[in-house]
């Protein structure tokens, strides 16, 4: 087990009244899981998700990784969430300033790795995702589907135990998703990357080994 | 500075057109430029005139000031005891006899105060490097002015002038009794400290001496050290050594109050400007905080990646810090054009009357570099924390969310 996520809360005070958008949810994340999270659009799946990376803190209830419960507002919560999750946006956030590379050695660099140990890392991953060619190139000299797969190298750079992605292909046209989901798949099935994946897209959520759905503030195994 | 930030300066160093020369910076950086340049430059010349009243007190004062106790004036025989004291101590580096007095100067119906001076020794005596214009030895009947003097009676070389000295001790019922004495000038004196330059006349002892109806001797021996920093000591032995029978003073007794004050102004004028700077601080705060608006993506995705906030904070301020550092020194090489064109303009003169000295000259010192290197790096950097702290409190989810 690298994640549990049990019974958690989470409502929004919106001006006077109060939105629940959490009432509940539980979730559990093995070893080697490609979890895909679908719903309704504004039942929650990235307040969820957030809360499973630490970047929110729940109303209630419990999240443990690797055995141990975490609160997401302490300090270590930086420590996990460098070295044991890695994020994949719908939207690519990567620093503009910075080449594909540096922008994958970011979080090595923010772990304490020298420079060049970094570097190495960095061309490795971009290596096997296929982008040896792109390796200085600026995020706005790459196709959306190439930023994304940056993304994807970025998250996985500190070997994480979990990538939780929000719907990373939501911004991208059918080639370039499914050359995506392809490299999701080939993680999952070559280094037996775990996967937690919000999305909207059917098809791809077929390709996982489990499928939830959220609604009315809970999570539901469909698949 | 953990591998991430050495990273992200090495970045910044490196592309500065993207992260350094930017134009949200142009205010920020003429801000701090102003204001250290102008701190700079109150500072040199503030200095400059520190310096230039001190050199001014000591060349052209006694160090030590010998003069008699009991009597008006010391005799022939106890001047040359006490010379040969003197002149057996290490680091003297002149003594002269003097006869000197307060009279008054008089030319057609104007008259003015003087303070009359005769050395046993002229050839050694020091008013000789700041003759002005004239010559510098005097012969029976020449005398030397003072340049303010000479301009205030309207007198210059080959005129006469007429001193007179009331005698105090023969008011008779016809009124004072006072003995004058004319005499041509053919030098003028100008050391730059006002007060001598508008009172000092230098004639020939014995003249001096028969105007000022005085037994042959002298009323002073001047004292000049290499180092006159030791003048108290000095003082103090060669006092014990003439038995206490002569007043000794060094010229601390009346000018270290002077300095101590000009320094303190100095020190206030600093502060005061200092204040200028933090002036320019509330320019560097807005800038920063533009620079956060600007760069809340960044900051949300360093922070996703687990950075600390205070690693994110300092990528910050390393980066507005290196702009701040750069500004300060333009700022410096600033304040020192400034105060060479205030010492090359002719336009603002000091008043002598007020400031003893009539001339404004900057002075470059390496303490006074740092002290404002250091005092505007540290405010300003002070500056650039106040907005970060905004980046502690930011939530990432928000940034995130903005942009769905
Ligand atoms: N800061 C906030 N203040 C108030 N309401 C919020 C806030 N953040 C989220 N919400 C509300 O919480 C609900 C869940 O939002 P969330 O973004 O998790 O939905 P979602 O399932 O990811 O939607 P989508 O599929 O459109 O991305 C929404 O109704 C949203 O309006
Ligand atoms: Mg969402």
């Amino acid at each position: 087990m690298i994640l549990k996520a049990s019974n958690i809360y989470k409502s929004y005070k919106d001006s006077d009244q109060v939105i629940e958008v959490l009432k509940g949810a539980s979730l559990e994340v093995n070893s080697g899981d490609l979890i895909c999270i679908t719903g309704k659009s504004g039942c929650g799946k990235s307040t969820m998700l957030y809360i499973l990376g630490l970047l929110d803190a729940p109303d209630a209830g419990e999240l443990e990784i690797a055995g141990k419960i975490i609160d997401s507002r302490s300090n270590h919560a930086h420590e996990f969430r460098n070295r044991d999750l890695g994020f994949v946006f719908q939207f690519h956030y990567l620093i503009e300033d910075l080449t594909a590379r540096d922008n994958v050695m970011l979080p090595l660099l923010i772990l304490g790795k020298s420079e060049s140990q970094a570097k190495k890392r960095a061309d490795e991953l971009l290596d096997y995702l296929g982008l040896s060619h792109r390796l200085n190139r600026f995020p706005n000299q790459l196709s959306g589907g190439e930023q994304q797969r940056v993304s994807l190298a970025r998250a996985l750079a500190n070997d994480p135990k979990l990538v939780l992605a929000d719907e990373p292909t939501g911004n991208l046209d059918p080639a370039h998703s499914s050359e995506v989901w392809g490299m999701i798949r080939n993680l999952n099935k070559e280094l037996n990357q775990s996967f937690v994946i919000v999305t909207h897209d059917h098809e791809a959520a077929g390709q996982a080994n489990k499928v939830f759905e959220l609604s009315e503030g809970v999570l539901r195994q469909t698949g | 500075m953990n591998q991430l930030e050495a990273f992200f300066l090495k970045h910044y160093i490196k592309t500065p057109r993207r992260n350094i020369f930017k134009f949200s910076f142009v205010f920020m950086v003429l801000g701090i430029a102003l204001s250290v340049g102008i701190l700079s430059a109150g500072l040199n010349l503030f200095q400059g005139y520190e310096s230039n009243l001190k050199k001014l007190l000591l060349d052209s004062f006694a160090h030590i000031n010998i003069s008699p106790i009991y009597r008006d004036s010391i005799d022939e025989y106890s001047s040359d005891e006490i010379l040969s004291i003197i002149f057996q101590k290490d680091g003297v580096s002149s003594a002269l006899p003097l006869l000197q007095s307060q009279l008054m100067a008089q030319v057609g119906g104007k008259v003015r105060a003087a303070n009359l001076m005769g050395f046993k020794d002229n050839a050694n005596s020091y008013y000789r490097d700041y003759i002005s214009q004239g010559k510098q030895e005097i012969a029976s009947g020449e005398i030397i002015v003072g340049h303010y003097l000479a301009e205030e009676l309207a007198l210059s070389i080959g005129d006469n002038l007429t001193l007179m000295y009331p005698r105090l001790d023969q008011i008779s019922a016809f009124g004072l009794h006072s003995v004058t004495g004319s005499f041509e000038i053919v030098g003028i004196y100008r050391c730059g400290y006002y007060e001598n330059d508008r009172s000092i006349v230098i004639c020939d002892i014995d003249e001096a001496r028969d105007l000022l109806n005085l037994p042959i001797g002298y009323t002073k021996i001047h004292v000049k050290l290499d180092n006159p920093d030791k003048a108290p000591y000095y003082g103090r032995d060669l006092a014990q050594e003439l038995n206490n029978r002569f007043t000794v003073i060094p010229w601390n007794y009346y000018a270290e109050s002077l300095l101590r004050l000009v320094k303190m102004e100095k020190w206030l004028i600093f502060i005061l400007f200092s204040f200028l700077v933090l002036i320019a601080g509330i320019n560097v705060i807005s800038a920063v905080g533009t620079i956060i608006l600007d760069k809340t993506d960044e900051i949300a995705i360093l922070h996703t990646l687990g950075a600390k906030p205070k690693s994110i904070k300092r990528l910050f301020a390393y980066r507005v810090g290196i702009v701040a550092v750069i500004a300060v020194i333009i700022g410096q090489i600033f304040g020192l054009l400034l105060s060479w064109l205030v010492e090359k303009q002719g336009i603002y003169k000091l008043k002598g009357d007020v400031y003893f000295i009539d001339t404004l000259t900057f002075e470059l010192s390496f303490t006074n570099l740092l002290v404002v290197f250091f005092t505007s790096t540290v405010l300003i950097f002070l500056c650039i924390m106040i907005p970060l702290k905004q980046i502690q409190k930011m939530q990432v989810m928000d940034i995130v969310r903005r942009n769905y």
